[in-house]
């Protein structure tokens, strides 16, 4: 790594990054703050930053105020899981096709996919309301899942494509010399070198899935049962009041298995979005 | 027997026309080398004799078996790489094992045959590595291991030593020589170094633009390159070339003007060109010796390398003339020098290029 950056362009960029992170970070730790009060502190006036009676009491009472609290936390981790899995069953091929072989109207595709990235799922609401009751997949599980996979497989095929197309062509052809079909070479040569770039995409996919609930819950799904959390999370609004401590409480704790995930995975990510860059 | 004969092949990519009509009959166990500078087909013409890529017409016969569309298993090719082509995430011994696991071979005689190639090629202790953990010549070697476990009839070989550094690549082609003579195969190697070409072939076909300018042994292109560009291509360094004018011209004879004045009788058939004709004179640098009444050069750069001092200088107006002279030669660099030349061991070419047949060259180079 070349460091040869001056003291004051180094202000200058940690300035920056830090300006950066508060803007990015602070509803987290406004979050977690008010997670911790009691609920008739959060609205005291003068408003107070730091308080004495701090206690993780909405933590455990939010499991009675909402009783299904748990089921919206799996059905979030569930329904982005099985987003996750059938959006890579369709783009591992669709990217190897599009990074290897030629068909009419290839390039053509490409752009609709990106075009179709630009459309929010909101705009398509309706017709796709339409769709999901004349197939008979109003409130249930599938009624989230379809709509998040059709939204995330452009994504997921120009990311992979475009690592796919990293992978040196030799190998494959190689591996054709030697007899193997199309398949064998994929499964034993391409996707084993791909892994990181699956990691990345497949993560970004999940990321993706996670945010994205909310909208097709709320509109394709009337089962409390299989609401996901972002959905659930309206429960804590009741007729005469917020529990606001207890909402923070629940969507820090919901929002825990998806930081997880990225702890793990993070040498992965940074892996696996610079590969390729450099000559090894 | 896998005589390799190629009938008419050319390709093209859209409108560009990469291989012109090659035709070439390659003996069984024959080691042919291609080369040529990057661009002129070489590597294509590999590509499609392995079947990577399609000739746009022509027939590629391996054995006598027309296998121009046969996948390259069916045709008994293997091929290795530039890059080697290993599999970064599999053992030495898995990708040695990659192309009999993809016949699903059972496993003592794949095993065998693995540690037979390992074997032969020194790798036996680094069966476990990973590619990754082996030295350019280690990778090398593995890569030609996965060739050969399949026994193939044919053997590819594209430019696989100019990942090596220079040392390695001497040695390497020594390996490579003995591994043709220890597998008794027919081999094929694509290279554009002519050092390579010349040391390791038993006969060399030398391609320009998309077609094939000779075939034939080392010391044939040597002695008689048919062309200019054979004979610039072969030999290091290049021959000189330097233009003159016919004064007078029969078949047993011509003489020439060189550019600078010097007159030389050369024994070469002239038989189809005539006086005034505007010729080139091909001096190869290691056929000239210091010596009066020869043609005089101004030296500008010297490189002595002990065994020979390389001397450049200019002939006449202005032509770039390079002479490798035996031993400490007295010569300074900003000095004229005389040198001479046997007109034996000079070749002329017409103004297309083509060479004027030669009536004093060495015999043996004629039957290789």
């Amino acid at each position: 790594m070349m460091d040869k950056y001056t003291k004051l362009q180094l202000v200058g960029i940690y300035a920056a990054v830090t300006v950066f992170l508060i803007f990015i970070l602070l509803p987290f730790f406004e979050m977690f703050m008010a997670s911790l009060r009691p609920l008739e502190h959060l609205f005291r006036s003068p408003y107070q930053f730091w308080s004495d009676d701090f206690s993780f009491q909405a933590y455990s009472d939010m499991w009675e105020t909402v009783p299904l609290l748990g089921r919206y936390i799996f059905n979030s981790v569930f329904i982005a899981t099985a987003v996750t899995l059938l959006t890579m069953i369709f783009v591992v091929p669709a990217a190897y096709a599009y990074a290897r072989l030629d068909f009419p109207f290839k390039n053509g595709s490409l752009a609709i996919f990106l075009g179709v990235n630009m459309f929010t799922g909101a705009v398509l609401l309706i017709p796709l309301y339409r769709v999901l009751r004349s197939i008979g997949l109003l409130n249930t599980y599938w009624a989230m899942i379809i709509p998040g996979v059709a939204f995330l497989i452009p994504t997921g095929i120009w990311l992979l494509r475009s690592y796919l197309e990293k992978i040196p062509r030799e190998l494959e052809e190689a591996a054709f010399v030697d007899g193997a079909s199309r398949l064998y070479t994929l499964r034993r040569v391409v996707l084993p070198l791909a892994t990181p770039g699956l990691i990345v995409v497949g993560t970004a996919v999940f990321i993706g899935a996670y945010a994205q609930q909310f909208l097709f819950a709320i509109t394709f799904n009337q089962q409390r049962e299989l609401q996901p959390l972002p959905a659930g999370l309206f429960e804590f609004i009741g007729y005469q009041d917020v529990t606001w401590n207890q909402m923070m409480a629940a969507a820090l704790t919901g929002i825990l298995p998806v930081m997880v995930i990225f702890l793990f995975l993070q040498k992965y990510l940074v892996a696996g979005l610079t590969a390729g860059a450099v000559k090894e | 027997m896998a005589t390799l004969d190629l009938m008419s092949i050319s390709k093209s990519f859209g409108s560009a026309k990469v291989l012109h009509d090659i035709s070439l009959a390659i003996n069984d166990k024959e080691f042919v080398v291609f080369v040529g500078p990057s661009g002129c087909g070489k590597s294509t013409l590999l590509r499609i004799i392995a079947g990577l890529e399609e000739a746009t017409s022509g027939q590629i016969m391996i054995g006598g078996e027309d296998v121009s569309t046969a996948h390259p298993v069916d045709r008994g090719i293997s091929m290795v790489f530039q890059s080697y082509a290993l599999y970064p995430h599999l053992s030495v011994y898995e990708n040695i094992a990659f192309p009999l696991r993809v016949q699903k071979m059972e496993k003592a005689e794949l095993d065998a045959r693995v540690q037979q190639a390992a074997g032969i090629l020194q790798l036996t202790d680094k069966l476990q590595l990973k590619p990754g953990q082996l030295s350019g010549g280690q990778r090398q070697r593995v890569a030609i291991g996965r060739s050969i476990v399949r026994n193939p009839k044919v053997f590819l070989f594209d430019e696989p030593l100019s990942n090596l550094d220079a040392a390695l690549r001497g040695d390497m082609r020594v390996e490579l020589s003995q591994l043709h003579r220890s597998l008794d195969a027919t081999m094929v190697y694509v290279t554009h170094d002519q050092i390579e070409a010349m040391t390791m072939a038993d006969r060399i076909v030398v391609l320009n633009g998309g077609r094939v300018e000779q075939f034939g042994t080392p010391m044939e292109l040597y002695h008689h390159p048919k062309t200019k560009f054979v004979a610039q291509f072969i030999g290091q360094p290049n021959m000189n070339l330097i233009p003159a004018t016919v004064s007078a011209a029969d078949p047993t004879g011509v003489k020439v003007a060189l550019s600078g004045g010097h007159e030389m009788v050369l024994p070469v058939d002239g038989g189809h060109i005539s006086t005034g004709d505007r010729v080139e004179v091909g001096i190869r640098p290691e056929h000239v010796h210091i010596g009066d009444g020869g043609f005089p050069i101004s030296v500008n750069v010297l490189e002595r390398l002990g065994g020979v001092s390389i001397t450049y200088g200019t002939v006449g107006d202005g032509v770039r003339f390079c002479a490798s002279l035996p031993g400490d030669a007295q010569v300074q660099e900003g000095q004229p020098l005389a040198l001479n030349v046997s007109p034996e061991d000079c070749h002329v070419f017409d103004a297309s290029g083509d060479v004027l047949r030669r009536k004093a060259a060495p015999a043996i180079a004629v039957n290789g």
